[in-house]
Formats: structure tokens, C-alpha cells, sequence
């Protein structure tokens, strides 16, 4: 059956038929990119933790269909093409592909390589591929290329802000010994900007089919309709809230250079069917690497709002267009050259979480309460048995807030992420000269209490078994805890400890590479979420199910809900 | 002798059997006991009994496929489970791997782990990767474990120490002492199960596996006493989700191998179909009432999925096992699939059906909404005088009514609204078809479709011809193709070992030895002396290093260390496009899947031959995409002989369904009964 079916009219119209499919097509378009990448890629932060995406714009750079495996990328990429655009002009050919990783014009931090394909047709650009993974190192000055304590942008590694790194579909030999004599670990990069590279061919070879067999006008036509049409139920769904300004303000417990408490704040107006989101008065840029630009301030937002409005539908520009974002710039949140933004997404995740917590009431159908936040990631590196060097970067799981009907979710990967697998621990000692103590839930830690409980964080030990390593770490909320809502309780906070053989123990935070000493124990506790509700209504059976669970002791269970079960009456008392 | 297989669906039970003396077939379908599957079993032979004579005694070879294992995951009707862990990793089960894949859903949920916390036990104990003592076993701990679940009512307990697939000695040890205290408990390690890494998918599997096999060796005891009582004599052998078969007491051994067992039927016998044909490369499409699945046969021989996904979907991790299940990919579109208007509009068939109640609008039993079924009806490729052989009288008016629902707020007309979502639920099918051979690395140019199901040939040459595949084969009986797949598997065990080391580290000099010892533990599983005598098909998993997923490739375990390294880059190449040269590679895993060599079901060439052209039974009104109604030429696939071809467009009616073949395209009888159809101007 090798004849190709009949194509249709370039000029047919777009029926209703024809644009489901011609959307079904993008989107296994952009899932096939996302396959490529997680199958080929040799750094366990994108096989695993899936820190990347993969997506098409339109060609003037609104996005069209996206596949990520975590939310820091919602919404990244049509800045990032739009600033490409103006950047290259009329000076791109079919062939040509681009690199960005530059945090401040629409980038998240150095890590992340996104590289552009313009996707030509009949002689002009119709589509731009794009796909965005967070490299392993890009130099700078610690492994992995984010100090903790990093006082400016060039202490994080290498950047190439808008560069044509392939012409013809073949790599530029030039740009890419740049790259491979100013990372660690030249063979990583270069599998891993491989792997990129082919799932832009892959887009470009889908995106052609469609265009082949539809015509342009309608499968232009058709990503409008898209568009539009999500651009109409995102102002229905905002419509349907009531009007005013909801505030919130939270906490941000040190930036890397110092600890001091960060004090933030948004203030959220829904007026008719728009939304607008201010983070107007927060501070200042920090000293510390935790600043996010304006472009991961804006994703962050887009994350949250699509949870509010749409949380189901793929993604497009369409969803974003009745929301605005206001900041000054030169905040932490819109930071700009040369402020250090390598732990941007412990940034970024409190401007979401701000807005999380504001709207969290009128939304209750679709929110919980705070959870454990920070992604706690941390660097273990030094030298392993052979001689060789290791790098084991992780970030780790936590408890999730309670629902208005249900207990949080307990070890589960915090907002910033999403599809992110944790470590297999047989993995993890195969590879490392670590060995896993424990692996657990954080019952000892605890979570909120309430009419529903939040979920439980985890605690993982390590112990060194190399006389050559060293730790750092960025973790947050370690003296915020996750707020609770309706009157259930905070959570509770994260922290890593130290601990040596004799006993010794020390509380890192946000900190740089401190040595370590076989047979130190590296304990990463994360917290447990916020209750929802007045824990005098928690259900007694619940109480008594996570006693006979080994989730509470029936003294903690007196302390926190004055009873141990079904049997006891409810002490008046509670509910004064 | 006759060759007899039965496939217990969710609301029938397929009978096949074939009398290979005289190349006889019966055929019954009766509706599935929920409670106890094997008395529906047993109905179905009493009734090839009582219509068509099929005498028990003369079956020599009895194959079963079921839904007993998947049904009792699915609606937690397991039994009560302990698992016993590693000091320190008690919670491994039930953390899972942390993902959240519903990205935006900020009311997150994990699955549920099937062993509640109270059940997980810990014992002192510890081996490093390479499987060395790190502590030694405390045996203390586990009679105390032994004890508690006594004291619990625990009627089945698993157990999985970290790097057991590297040493299994402790498991073994905690094993044998929990038999010894607990002799009425039915217990499982982990490494009798599965001999990979990663800790929480190796908890699934050996949990998953302690909770329904209890169920699984009293329903193999109980069917096996009622087969006996019907004197049908056996031996007596379970569909596994491997494409292979096992005797039922090596399937209670590792019932979770029983997973896809039904699936697995269907790809069995495509394998087979892929031998006779001489098409040794097939795509495999079974569409049924809720949803189409489709797997592929290379070389002439299924394909495994790298790890099997319980209840994933796009909003749920579901839960990874790790047992040899063929390579699946399957979408919510099927028969039965509701066409509905979503929130913008826009034209959506699925995921929900109509079942078999109320059914399709057409079927008259309550069902109001459209179904890809009554799409059919109402474009005339079903005749409602004709189908299901006139035991269910379709109701065309109600299936118009359907559509018109759909039809007026697209402004389209019923007949363009029915082809409309037709059309959509074959893209959702595509997309399928797609992820299974575009993005596992195949050109779908190489292949042909087969495809079964009994809407699945009302869809097909639509299919085939999006695919640009270059022969679409339906075979006979696609009613109840995968029961008679089970008539052409094998008894099949797929045996794997972790190895991780780098190629050129001598590892290739290895091979040979490592194979070998899988072989002997091939040979002592089916009862033989010599390996030799059995049919082995070694793998080997590779990549490159720091990645972390594996390629899958052939490799003669003679292999020089050059020609492992070369099998390597191009097996990457043709998966991902790339491959890195330069760059070091090492072997994760050996597999060898190995085969007992015997004669399965024989699919007999008729030597009749005709080349007159067919006459058609009728014609009757035809609604093509684009061009309207037309009369169209109906033949009876019976009333067809090897070497006639039909020329699209043209409807060929049997008992269970009706093949659609296009405008352009021609439909072939083959010699074995199956009919190929392909487009005339490749012919």
C-alpha cells in the first residue's frame, strides 16, 4: 500500500473533523519528541527527573503543543522564540537550528540548553520546533554548575545566548568544541544535544506531514481555532470566580548567601474574565542564586493558573491570554544580568506558591494545601571506586497538602517538577559509592494535622563509602512550614543533617560543598504538608487506621487530636 | 486429536477447538461466570458438545486464557498480603516512584500500595550491589514476622530484600523459614519472580504476585477437577502474557505472568499467522467494544515491553511489574466507544463505551448516545438483517437518532456526522498504531496489518491505508482470533539476568557462559537434559554509558566484543536515529526466551483454486466519505475462493463481522482463508 492517500485541497475548509485530528496529530507529534528525549538522554536529570520539554510554535512564536514532564517550562518557550526572532530576522534557512540557555531573555537558568529548529515550507518559516533539557554541567564553578552560594551569573557555567549551532541539519563543529572544552563532562553534553537534535528532526518531519496533507491555510486555520477556542474557556472559567483582590504572603527561608528570612507578597485581581497577578513590593534581587527572570516568574504563574483553569488540556498560548503579570524589574522574581539564577526554581516556586495560597479558597475543588515546596536538591559528588568521577544530583519527594476531602499525598515531587521518578536505591549503589540506610516515610517529622491530614515527607540516609566526598544542597522551607488551610495546621519543615560516625551532627541548608568523611551520614528529611480543616473534625477511624499504620503514636495522636480513635468522645474542649 | 482453547473475556467465553484429523473446527461463545470463570468453561465445551459433537475425550491439548489475575488487581479482591522488606525500606512499596504526572493537578494523589503499612515488615539484613553480606540475615526477625502475621491473618506474604536479583540467598533463607513456621501461608520471594534491579517495581511485582496467587491455585485446582470430572484429559496449559503458555502448576508458581493473558492469545496468533503467510513482519490490531490494541511481531516473533504499567494512565504512575508481557499499546476506541461534543465543540469518541449494556443506540436495549457501532449501522457497512447471524435485531432508526445528536449542533448531516466519527476514533486508533511502530523505530511500510476484533474489519482498510502498510489480512474467525491464538502458542519461559559491565571489558568473552547458565535453567524448567534440544533466542540489552535506558538486540552469544559493540550502534540507530560512535557502551541485561519445539495448531492451504470472478450475495446502499450513498456489492466470505478478489468498494459479510474494502483497493482470498486486501495500484 504504498501510494500515498490523496492529499486534500490546499484551500479546503477546516470542518470540525479535520481540526481534531490535525490537534491529535500535533500532540503525538510533540509526545514522540518527549519519547526520543527520555530514552536517549544520558543525564539521570532528564531520564528521570525529566527536566525538559518539548514542544512547536506558531511562526510568529505562540505556542502550540507542548509535552513536559515538569511545569518549570510552562509557558518558557514562546518568549525564548520570540526573542530568537528578533534576534536572527530573515537571516534563518531550512537546516538551521539555535541555542539559547540564556536565563534573562525568557530562559530559566544556564542549565537549561533549549534548541530552536525553524521549520520551513514552500520557502518560509510556518513552525519553530523546540526542545529545552536541563544539561548535567555547563562548567562554572562547582560540578553540575549551580553554587549554592553563587554571587553573579558567571559563576554558573558557560552561555550561549542566541546561537546558530547547525546549518544544514549538520552541527557546527566550532560552537560545539565551545561547548565540549567548557562542561565537565563533554560526553554527557554531547548525547545529550544529540538526543535534542533529533527530536527537532522529528517535529519537522511530523509537522511537514500535516502541512502536506491538509495544506497550510488549514492546518494554520486550524492551530488558530485551537487558540482561540482555549483562550474562551480560560476566560469562562475566570468569569466564573467571583471579583476582587485576594492577597497572600509567604516566607522564603534564605537565599544561599545568607539565611535571613525573605518576606514576599502578590496581590490577585479577578476582574470580568481576566486575572491579574502582582508582585508588586517584593524585594529586591538577592545576593544568592535563588532569583528567577522575569520569563520563570511568568511560567510559574502560567502553572498554577493552568491547574485553576484547565488542568487537563494540553497546553497553548491560547489558555495564558487573559492573564497578566505584573512585577517591577530587578526583584528577586524579575531579576536581571548579572544576578545569579542557578536555584531559580526555588525562587519561582513561591511566586506560585503565592499565588497557589491566594486563590486556594475560592478554588477549593481544585487546590491543597502548602506542601513541602522546596525540591531539596542535592549534589553528592567526589570519586568513585574506579578512579572516575561522580556526580549523584537528586532532588527528593515530600508531603503534599490536604484536600477539603481527602488527606495529602505523601512523597510526592513538588510543584516546580512533575513526571519526576525518585533514585532507585539498587540504582543509586550500583552507580555511587553510597550506601542507602534508609528510605522511608518521615513519620518522626510529621505533617499537619486537621479534618484531613497533609501528606508524609520522606527521609533518606546516605552513608559515603569514598574518602573524596562532598555535599551541597539548596533546600527550602527549613523554618516555614507549608501553611494549612481552614484552620488545619502547618506542616511540618525540611532539613539535611550531617552525621558523623562519632556522633556529631550538623543542619545544612542552602549551602556549598562541604567535605564528607566515610561513613558520614547525609540525611535529607523532607516535610509533611498542611492540614485542611480543624483537626477536632478529623474522623476518628482515620485516627486510629494511622496509629495501627505506625503514622502516629497515640500520644502524639492525644497531643494533636485529643483522642485515638472512634471510641473517644471528641473533648469539648477542642472545639472552643 | 483435537487442539482445544478457551478465552474468558469480561462478558463471554470463546471456545475453539480443531480436530486436526479432519481439519474440523468448533466454535462456541457462552456468557462469562464472574464468580467462578471455570463453569463457564465448562458450559462452553458442554455447548460445542451438545451443537456441533465435540468430544472431550479426544482433546490431547487444552490451553486456557482468562481474566481471573487481572480482574482480581482490578477490583482489589486479592488476598490478605504481608510483605517482608529490608530494615529501612518497609515504605519503598507505597512511595513508589514520587512522580506526578497529572503536571497541573494540585489535589495530587498516589496510588494506593495493595500491602497496607501495618503489613510491611522489616528484617535486619543487607547486601551490596554486587551482592555481597553487608549485615547478615537476622532470622530472629523474621519468625517474629512469621508470628505477626499469624496473629494478623495473613494468608499470603511476599518477600524482597535489596540486590536479591544479585544474591538471592537471603530471601531464600527467610522464605524457607517462613514456610516451615506458617505451612498453610502461601509464600513468594521476589527473585523466584523477577531477576532485575529497582527496588519499588520488584516490591510490585513479587506483592502483586502474593496477592492473587492463592486465587490463582484454587481456580487452576478447581478447573482442573471440573476438566477432569468432563474427562477431557489434558495436558492441561495457561496462556501467559509472554505470547507463550505454561502448565497451570508452573503458571501458579508466577501467576502475575498471567497478566495479559487474553492480549497475549491474539498475539500468539498473529505470530502464527506472520509463519504461514510468510510475513514475518506485522502490525497486530485487536479492536474490541471499548478498546483497540495493537503489538508487533518482528521476524516472526512477539515483542516484549521493556516494563509492563499496571492501570497507567496519562493522570496516574499506575503500578510498574516486572514480568514478560508482549509489547502493548492499547487506546479507548472501540465498538462500543461514545462519540460526545466537548466544552469547545469539538467532535470526541471515547474513552467511554456503551459496553454490551445498554450497548449501541442500534442495539435498542436503552443506549441513546452515538457509538462508532451505530456510525456503521448508519452508513450501511453493518446490515442490520445480517449481523451477529440475525441474533440481535439492529435498530437503524435509533442508531440515526444517536448521530443526529451529535449531527445538529455540528450542523452536518447524520450521514456526515457518522462519518465524522468514524473518522475520529480511527485517528485515535493511529495514534496508537503509530506509538507502537513509528516510535519503537519501525517504518510501517515494512509491515502488514493484521487485524481482528469484531469491529476491527469494519475498520481495517481505512486503517491499513493511513498506515501506507502494504497488506491489510483479516483471518478467519477475527471474532475470536485470540482464542485461536492460543491454539498456536507455545510453552515459553523468558529468563533475564542484570549483568551492567562495558563491552570491551571482557564482558563479550563472557556470554558465552552466561547464556549457558540460563540455558541449564531453561532445561530443568522443561524437564529436559539438553538445552540443545530446545528453542533459544538469546538477547542482550544495551546502551551507551550514563544513559539509562536499554536497547533490546540479537546477539548470538558468540559474538566477538566488535560485533556486540556493532549490533549495539545500529540497533540504536534504528530506534532513536542516532547513534554516538565514540562513545563507551555496556550490556545491562541477557535474555534468553526460550521455546519447548513443538507442532502448534496447523493452518491447512486449500489446493482449490478459482479465478472467476465472485458473484456477490446482494448489493445494498453503501456511504462513502466524499461520495455519498452507492449500491455496493455484498459477498459471503464463505461463498469466496482462494485466488478470487474482490474490488472496493464491496462488503464481505461472515457470522461474526463484515470486512469494508475501499474504493482502490482489492481483497484477495488466500489458500489458508485469510484475506488480504491491498490497493489496486501497488497490485
Amino acid at each position: 500500500m504504498s501510494t500515498p492517500p490523496p492529499a486534500f485541497e490546499g484551500t479546503a475548509e477546516l470542518t470540525a473533523v479535520t481540526h481534531e485530528i490535525i490537534q491529535g496529530k500535533l500532540l503525538s507529534a510533540v509526545d514522540e519528541m518527549a519519547i526520543v528525549m527520555a530514552r536517549t538522554s544520558m543525564s539521570p536529570v532528564i531520564y528521570e527527573v525529566l527536566d525538559f520539554a518539548c514542544g512547536l510554535c506558531r511562526a510568529d512564536g505562540a505556542l502550540v503543543a507542548q509535552a513536559n514532564g515538569i511545569t518549570l517550562f510552562t509557558g518558557t518557550f514562546s518568549t525564548q522564540v520570540r526573542a530568537l526572532m528578533r534576534r536572527f530576522g530573515d537571516d534563518l534557512a531550512p537546516g538551521d537550528m539555535l541555542v539559547t540557555n540564556d536565563p534573562f531573555s525568557g530562559g530559566t537558568h544556564a542549565c537549561d540548553f533549549a534548541l530552536v529548529r525553524p521549520i520551513f515550507f514552500d520557502g518560509r518559516v510556518i513552525a519553530f520546533a523546540v526542545n529545552v533539557a536541563h544539561w548535567l554541567d555547563v562548567g562554572g564553578a562547582v560540578p553540575g554548575s549551580l553554587p549554592p552560594d553563587a554571587g553573579s551569573v558567571f559563576q554558573e557555567g558557560l552561555r550561549l545566548p542566541g546561537i546558530r549551532i547547525a546549518r544544514g541539519d549538520v552541527l557546527i563543529p566550532e560552537i560545539v568544541r565551545i561547548i565540549t572544552e567548557n562542561v565537565r563532562m563533554p560526553d554527557l553534553a554531547l548525547g545529550d544535544l544529540n538526543a535534542q537534535v533529533a527530536t527537532l528532526r522529528v517535529a519537522e518531519k511530523r509537522m511537514l506531514e500535516i502541512v502536506g496533507r491538509y495544506g497550510l491555510p488549514v492546518t494554520q486555520a486550524s492551530i488558530d481555532r485551537l487558540l482561540d477556542d482555549s483562550e474562551a474557556r480560560a476566560r469562562a472559567a475566570i468569569a466564573a470566580l467571583p471579583d476582587g483582590t485576594y492577597r497572600a504572603t509567604d516566607v522564603i527561608d534564605g537565599d544561599g548567601a545568607t539565611d535571613a528570612a525573605i518576606a514576599t507578597q502578590v496581590a490577585v485581581t479577578i476582574r470580568g474574565d481576566t486575572m491579574t497577578v502582582d508582585y508588586t513590593g517584593c524585594p529586591a534581587a538577592r545576593p544568592g542564586p535563588i532569583n528567577c527572570s522575569r520569563g520563570a516568574l511568568e511560567s510559574a504563574v502560567k502553572t498554577v493558573f493552568k491547574a485553576l483553569v484547565a488542568p487537563h488540556e494540553p497546553s497553548n498560548e491560547g489558555w495564558f491570554r487573559p492573564l497578566t503579570v505584573v512585577a517591577e524589574a530587578g526583584t528577586l522574581f524579575t531579576a536581571e544580568k548579572p544576578s545569579p539564577t542557578g536555584w531559580y526554581y526555588e525562587g519561582s516556586v513561591h511566586a506560585s506558591e503565592l499565588l497557589w495560597k491566594a486563590v486556594a479558597g475560592l478554588v477549593p475543588e481544585r487546590m491543597s494545601a502548602g506542601s513541602y515546596t522546596s525540591l531539596c536538591v542535592t549534589y553528592i559528588a567526589g570519586e568513585g571506586g574506579d578512579g572516575r568521577p561522580f556526580v549523584h544530583i537528586e532532588p527528593h519527594h515530600g508531603g503534599w497538602g490536604a484536600c477539603r476531602d481527602r488527606d495529602g499525598a505523601s512523597g510526592l515531587i513538588a510543584l516546580t517538577d512533575g513526571d519526576t521518578y525518585n533514585y532507585s536505591v539498587e540504582v543509586i549503589e550500583t552507580k555511587f559509592p553510597l550506601l542507602v540506610r534508609q528510605y522511608a516515610y518521615n513519620t518522626a517529622g510529621g505533617t499537619g494535622a486537621g479534618r484531613f491530614r497533609g501528606g508524609f515527607g520522606l527521609v533518606r540516609d546516605y552513608e559515603i563509602l569514598s574518602d573524596t566526598a562532598q555535599v551541597h544542597c539548596g533546600i527550602g522551607r527549613t523554618r516555614t512550614a507549608p501553611w494549612g488551610m481552614e484552620g488545619g495546621a502547618d506542616g511540618s519543615c525540611n532539613g539535611l543533617d550531617l552525621l558523623s560516625p562519632e556522633g556529631g551532627r550538623t543542619a545544612l541548608t542552602r549551602s556549598p560543598p562541604r567535605a564528607l568523611n566515610r561513613a558520614d551520614v547525609v540525611r535529607i528529611r523532607t516535610g509533611g504538608g498542611g492540614g485542611w480543616g480543624p483537626s477536632a473534625e478529623r474522623d476518628g477511624a482515620a485516627i486510629a487506621a494511622d496509629i495501627a499504620d505506625g503514622f502516629l503514636t497515640p500520644d502524639e495522636a492525644l497531643r494533636l487530636y485529643g483522642r485515638t480513635g472512634p471510641s473517644d468522645a471528641a473533648p469539648e474542649a477542642l472545639h472552643a | 486429536m483435537i487442539r482445544l482453547a478457551t478465552d474468558v473475556g469480561g462478558t463471554f467465553t470463546d471456545l475453539i477447538g480443531y480436530d486436526e484429523r479432519e481439519g474440523r473446527l468448533y466454535t462456541a461463545k457462552v456468557l462469562t461466570t464472574t464468580d467462578d470463570q471455570s463453569r463457564g468453561v465448562m458450559d462452553a465445551i458442554a455447548r460445542a458438545g451438545e451443537s456441533q459433537g465435540l468430544d472431550p475425550t479426544e482433546v490431547r491439548f487444552f490451553v486456557h486464557g482468562g481474566t481471573t489475575v487481572i480482574n482480581a488487581i482490578t477490583e482489589r479482591k486479592g488476598v490478605r498480603t504481608a510483605l517482608l522488606t529490608t530494615r529501612g525500606f518497609r515504605d519503598v512499596l507505597a512511595i513508589g516512584r514520587g512522580t506526578r504526572p497529572d503536571l497541573y493537578n494540585l489535589r495530587a494523589k498516589t496510588p494506593d500500595a495493595f500491602v497496607p503499612r501495618h503489613l510491611r515488615f522489616e528484617v535486619s539484613e543487607r547486601l551490596n550491589a554486587a551482592g555481597a553480606v553487608v549485615e547478615p540475615l537476622n532470622e530472629d526477625d523474621v519468625r517474629a514476622c512469621a508470628e505477626a502475621c499469624r496473629a494478623q491473618g495473613v494468608e499470603t506474604i511476599g518477600i524482597v530484600l535489596l540486590h536479591s536479583y544479585a544474591n538471592p540467598a537471603h530471601e531464600e533463607r527467610c522464605a524457607q523459614i517462613l514456610r516451615a513456621c506458617l505451612p498453610n501461608v502461601t509464600v513468594c520471594a521476589s527473585h523466584e519472580i523477577s531477576r532485575q534491579w529497582r527496588e519499588y517495581e520488584r516490591s510490585n511485582t513479587v506483592a502483586l504476585n502474593a496477592y492473587v496467587q492463592p486465587i490463582v491455585q484454587r481456580y487452576f485446582a478447581n478447573l482442573e477437577r471440573s476438566l477432569a470430572g468432563g474427562r477431557l484429559a489434558g495436558p492441561y496449559y495457561a496462556m501467559q502474557s509472554n505470547g507463550g503458555i505454561a502448565r497451570f502448576d508452573q503458571a501458579a508458581r508466577a501467576p502475575l505472568t498471567l497478566i495479559e493473558s487474553g492480549p497475549a492469545g491474539g498475539v500468539a496468533g498473529a505470530a502464527r499467522i506472520a509463519q504461514v503467510l510468510d510475513e514475518p513482519d506485522l502490525i497486530y490490531l485487536d479492536v474490541g467494544g471499548t478498546t483497540a490494541k495493537c503489538s508487533v511481531i518482528r521476524g516472526g516473533q512477539p515483542s516484549l515491553a521493556p516494563d509492563y504499567k499496571l492501570e497507567k494512565t496519562r493522570t496516574s504512575p499506575g503500578y510498574t511489574v516486572q514480568v514478560p508481557v508482549v509489547d502493548i499499546v492499547e487506546v479507548g476506541a472501540g465498538g462500543g466507544s461514545i462519540a460526545w461534543l466537548d466544552a469547545g465543540n469539538r467532535l470526541r469518541v471515547g474513552p467511554h463505551s456503551a459496553g454490551s449494556n445498554p450497548g449501541p443506540a442500534c442495539y435498542g436495549l436503552g443506549g441513546t448516545r452515538p457509538t462508532v457501532t451505530d456510525a456503521k449501522l448508519v452508513t450501511g457497512v453493518i446490515d442490520p438483517a445480517t449481523f451477529g447471524e440475525g441474533r440481535i435485531a439492529l435498530d437503524r432508526e435509533a442508531a440515526r437518532r444517536a448521530v443526529a445528536t451529535i449531527a445538529d449542533p455540528l450542523g452536518m448531516s447524520v450521514e456526515e456526522a457518522a462519518s465524522a466519527l468514524i473518522e475520529v476514533a480511527e485517528e485515535t486508533m493511529i495514534s496508537a498504531l503509530k506509538l507502537i511502530s513509528i516510535q519503537r523505530g519501525h517504518d510501517p511500510r515494512d509491515f502488514a496489518l493484521l487485524v481482528s476484533g469484531g469491529a476491527g474489519p469494519l475498520l481495517a482498510a481505512k486503517l491499513a491505508r493511513e498506515m501506507s502498510v502494504r497488506a491489510c489480512i483479516i483471518p478467519t474467525q477475527p471474532g475470536i482470533f485470540s482464542a485461536w491464538g492460543m491454539l498456536a502458542a507455545r510453552p515459553r519461559i523468558d529468563l533475564r539476568r542484570m549483568i551492567l559491565a562495558g563491552i570491551d571489558d571482557g564482558l563479550a568473552e563472557r556470554l558465552p557462559a552466561l547464556f549457558a547458565e540460563l540455558a541449564k535453567e531453561a532445561a530443568a524448567y522443561f524437564g529436559v537434559d539438553d538445552a540443545e534440544t530446545l528453542v533459544l533466542t538469546p538477547l542482550v540489552e544495551g546502551r551507551y554509558r550514563n544513559q539509562e535506558h536499554s536497547v533490546a538486540f540479537d546477539c548470538p552469544p558468540d559474538s566477538s566484543p566488535a560485533e556486540v559493540l556493532e549490533r549495539f550502534h545500529a540497533a540504536h540507530r534504528k530506534a532513536f536515529t542516532f547513534d554516538l560512535p565514540g562513545v563507551a557502551a555496556e550490556l545491562t541485561t541477557i535474555h534468553l526466551q526460550v521455546e519447548a519445539p513443538v507442532e502448534t495448531v496447523p493452518v491447512p492451504r486449500s489446493t482449490d483454486r478459482s479465478s472467476a470472478p465472485p458473484v456477490p450475495d446482494r448489493h445494498r446502499p453503501l456511504y462513502l466519505d466524499g461520495q455519498g450513498w452507492a449500491d455496493s456489492p455484498v459477498y459471503r466470505r464463505e461463498g469466496l475462493r482462494p485466488g478470487q478478489t474482490v474490488l472496493g468498494p464491496a462488503l464481505v459479510e461472515e457470522a461474526t463481522t463484515t470486512t469494508l474494502v475501499l474504493p482502490g483497493q482489492i481483497c484477495a482470498m488466500d489458500p489458508t482463508g485469510q484475506m488480504i486486501i491491498r490497493e489496486e495500484a501497488a497490485c
